[in-house]
């Protein structure tokens, strides 16, 4: 059964259950969700849906429901297996006729003030047990810079906790109401960090509380503790890539999401000019983004265990796949790639990912470093054991010099503003040496740059 | 009798299998009183009403029968097996073994019941309930539309239900690719099958059933679109009498993240308080609760469940 109605968005899914194309609105709650595109679908519901219907290989439509952190979103979806000769199923077609997104709802406000009590009190570096009239009772801090405080506290038990801190714009230093020093910024003697205060009233709701706690957060770290003398404390191996690199892709994301959606001006009509800064933003985002991911690599291949795993690959397959990846980049800059032909072949012995890799910033950067309306020719050639690949441009070239300077680490050869961290060619040549083979370039000032990677030949 | 002490003589393997012959015949016995006790006793009961267990057993009978007949069209014979082909019983036997399949027919069995019921003492049309009606009366074309092929869906239910019927097409997708790998064991495996040329059917029958399946033209898929549609407005689909009882359980399994089957057997007679605290769940008020519970002469919302949110209620319908 075909329904008369258009879709209000289709998609497709391929066989890995990756999102390989969409259309809005689902593209943008995929951002939302921290997913890419292509990437992983990132909105769980569509994700069981979708692998659901590709094993049962039936056509299914349900309702979905998202949350993106602002709204939730249900929808309609629809999901119809594509099947192969064998009739397996290739990937999924996904309609969505149905589209409702609404705010999240407000939390309760009691609901609201005990989640937050319960974060206070799980964030408190300092907590302390105040009578009615705010006279401290008992005193915990387990950090070393409130440690002062906390022993003068103890032995003046019975004194209100306002002796003991500075209230930012505090001028009587009576007890004040609690309610107006609930959230009040203040300084601690022995702290450089800036504290925020948190009294939750114990009692009866409604009655005049007969106690507090006090809690003392910050938005600041504690300070590390002092380095012994001789050892320098190392940071754990593969900070980057382990542990910033994932928590910074999502937010990122958003920025460029966000800012996307801003340049399409999806959400009403907007001046030229704040597009255009949308722009801007979604670039540096995206620049922040590829960043992220050479620091993680760089670390990856700067590391002691660092090892590729080299299977048969042909130069010539890679070559083809990084052109048609790049291919919509150079047509922007009306740049014609030229791709080794269909029947050519050159087997190597490599590891796939990484090639494509090096080949993907080769032909990048011939592409953002060309003038508009030039060739980028992809060929290759045996040489003794080894497999070449040379990517050659039409573009300005480089001298001596800078022939010499390009695969240094955070070369940038003057350039700025235009999304190069200086980290891709020295990441390259790094992977290229790793793989047994190398990374050079072949240029002179004026005649476009070749750079040719070689590999073990197969 | 199966006894604790040890055996002062050899262990010997026939009186072995004997002793375990005794014991399985014990254990059916045991459970011989029990079982007819409840059936006795609960004779007003629903749930396990003779109309209900026929229903069960026919439909999936029929189940098997299209399977079967799947598998003989696939084979070049266009003639479905009789119901008392060894083949067909053989697999509605195993279809009987997939619990959610069971669940599913049993659950289907209740609703047709409770629909009549509904008509009989409250007059509720179980295929135009006033929502339809208004749907139907939509100006969107697409409502109206939508509205249209549930009508006819739920008038082809109400039908099929009394031929204990239940085409492959209206099981939820899980349970058909359940029922086809059924199939495929029946046909399959070890212990053979009444006809050998029929084995290597199994799998072309179960290709051409999958690729005439749609979700989405299923009366259940119907109903879950109309009131994915309906947005905020599904509170009318939340009103049985309003509703009608095929779009009610849908909106109430949707609402809850419940199975529609749970909702079916909440709608049974002493299930009263679970299905007050499935439609708090869903975030009706009080009056809204009351309209549904009179419906069923299920009683009054029990003060309790009023007491809670719809989270707290979401929460302890989940086990929590």
């Amino acid at each position: 059964m075909a329904p008369a109605t258009p879709a209000l968005a289709e998609a497709r899914s391929d066989r890995a259950d990756q999102l390989i194309a969409a259309a809005e609105p689902l593209v943008g709650l995929q951002l939302r969700c921290g997913g890419t595109l292509p990437g992983p679908i990132a909105i769980p519901e569509l994700a069981e849906l979708v692998g659901r219907a590709r094993v049962l290989r039936l056509k299914l439509g349900r309702p979905i429901t998202a949350q993106d952190g602002h709204e939730t979103v249900r929808a309609w979806v629809e999901v119809e297996p594509e099947l192969d000769a064998e009739g397996q199923a290739t990937g999924c077609r996904i309609l969505v006729r149905h589209w409702q997104a609404a705010a999240l709802p407000a939390e309760d406000s009691e609901a609201l003030i005990s989640r937050r009590a319960e974060i206070d009190r799980a964030l408190a570096e300092l907590t302390a047990r105040l009578d009615a009239r705010q006279a401290v009772l008992a005193v915990e801090a387990d950090v070393p810079d409130l440690a002062g405080v906390a022993a003068a506290m103890r032995a003046a038990l019975g004194r209100p906790w306002t002796d003991f801190v500075t209230i930012a714009g505090d001028i009587h230093h009576q007890p004040l109401h609690w309610r107006l020093l609930d959230g009040a910024e203040l300084t601690v003697a022995g702290s450089a960090r800036r504290w925020r205060a948190r009294l939750i009233p114990h009692g009866l709701a409604g009655a005049e509380p007969n106690g507090f706690e006090l809690c003392l957060t910050s938005d600041e770290p504690p300070p590390l503790p002092a380095p012994a003398t001789g050892a320098v404390p190392e940071l754990g191996e593969r900070l980057v890539g382990r542990d910033l690199a994932p928590v910074l892709r999502q937010p990122i994301a958003r920025i460029i999401a966000n800012a996307e959606t801003i340049r399409a001006k999806m959400a009403g009509p907007l001046a030229e000019e704040y597009a255009a800064y949308a722009r801007d933003i979604a670039t540096a985002g995206e620049h922040l983004l590829s960043l992220v991911d050479d620091l993680a690599d760089l670390e990856v291949i700067e590391s002691d265990d660092f090892a590729t795993a080299p299977d048969p690959v042909d130069l010539a397959d890679v070559a083809r796949r990084a052109a048609g990846i790049l291919g919509v980049r150079a047509r922007e800059k009306r740049i014609v790639i030229a791709a080794p032909a269909e029947a050519e072949t050159l087997p190597a012995v490599a590891e796939f990912r990484r090639v494509l890799q090096i080949l993907l910033n080769l032909v990048g950067n011939a592409i953002r470093y060309a003038p508009e309306e030039t060739r980028i020719t992809v060929s290759l050639e045996r040489k003794g054991d080894l497999a070449r690949i040379a990517v050659a441009d039409q573009g300005p070239g480089l001298d001596a010099e800078q022939a010499a300077r390009v695969f240094d680490k955070f070369e940038r050869l003057g350039r700025s503003g235009d999304g190069g961290s200086g980290l891709g060619l020295y990441i390259s040549r790094r992977l290229a040496r790793a793989m047994g083979g190398d990374l050079v370039v072949e240029s002179h000032a004026g005649e476009g740059a070749r750079f040719v990677l070689s590999v073990p030949a197969g | 009798m199966s006894t604790s002490h040890a055996d002062p003589n050899p262990p010997d393997s026939a009186e072995a299998t004997l002793r375990q012959a005794l014991a399985r015949g014990d254990a059916a016995q045991a459970g011989v009183a029990p079982v007819l006790r409840h059936l006795l006793v609960a004779e007003d009961h629903g749930l396990f009403a003779e109309e209900v267990v026929t229903r069960v057993r026919g439909t999936l009978a029929d189940l098997s029968g299209q399977l079967c007949h799947a598998v003989t069209v696939a084979h070049g014979l266009d003639a479905p097996l009789p119901p008392e082909d060894p083949a067909v019983a053989r697999l509605a036997r195993q279809l009987a073994e997939i619990p959610a399949l069971l669940a599913h027919v049993h659950a289907l069995a209740l609703e047709a019941q409770a629909a009549a019921q509904l008509r009989a003492r409250l007059g509720l049309d179980p295929v135009l309930s006033p929502l339809v009606q208004a749907l139907v009366a939509s100006p969107e074309a697409e409502t109206a539309d939508l509205a249209m092929r549930f009508l006819a869906a739920e008038a082809r239910f109400q039908r099929q239900v009394l031929a204990m019927r239940l085409p492959l097409g209206e099981l939820p997708p899980e349970l058909l690719h359940g029922a086809l790998l059924a199939l495929r064991e029946c046909l399959g495996g070890a212990g053979g099958t009444p006809h050998p040329d029929f084995a290597a059917c199994a799998e072309p029958a179960a290709e051409a059933i999958r690729a005439n399946y749609d979700e989405r033209a299923s009366r259940l898929g119907l109903a879950a679109r109309i009131v994915t549609g309906l947005g905020g407005g599904v509170v009318a689909a939340l009103q049985l009498p309003h509703a009608g009882l095929g779009l009610f359980a849908s909106a109430l399994a949707l609402a809850t993240a419940q199975h529609r089957e749970q909702v079916l057997l909440a709608i049974q007679p002493g299930q009263g308080p679970r299905l007050a605290l499935m439609l708090r769940a869903a975030g009706l008020r009080q009056a809204a609760i009351d309209e549904s519970l009179a419906a069923l002469d299920a009683g009054p919302t029990p003060a309790e469940v009023l007491r809670l949110d719809a989270a707290r209620a979401a929460q302890l319908l989940a086990g929590g």
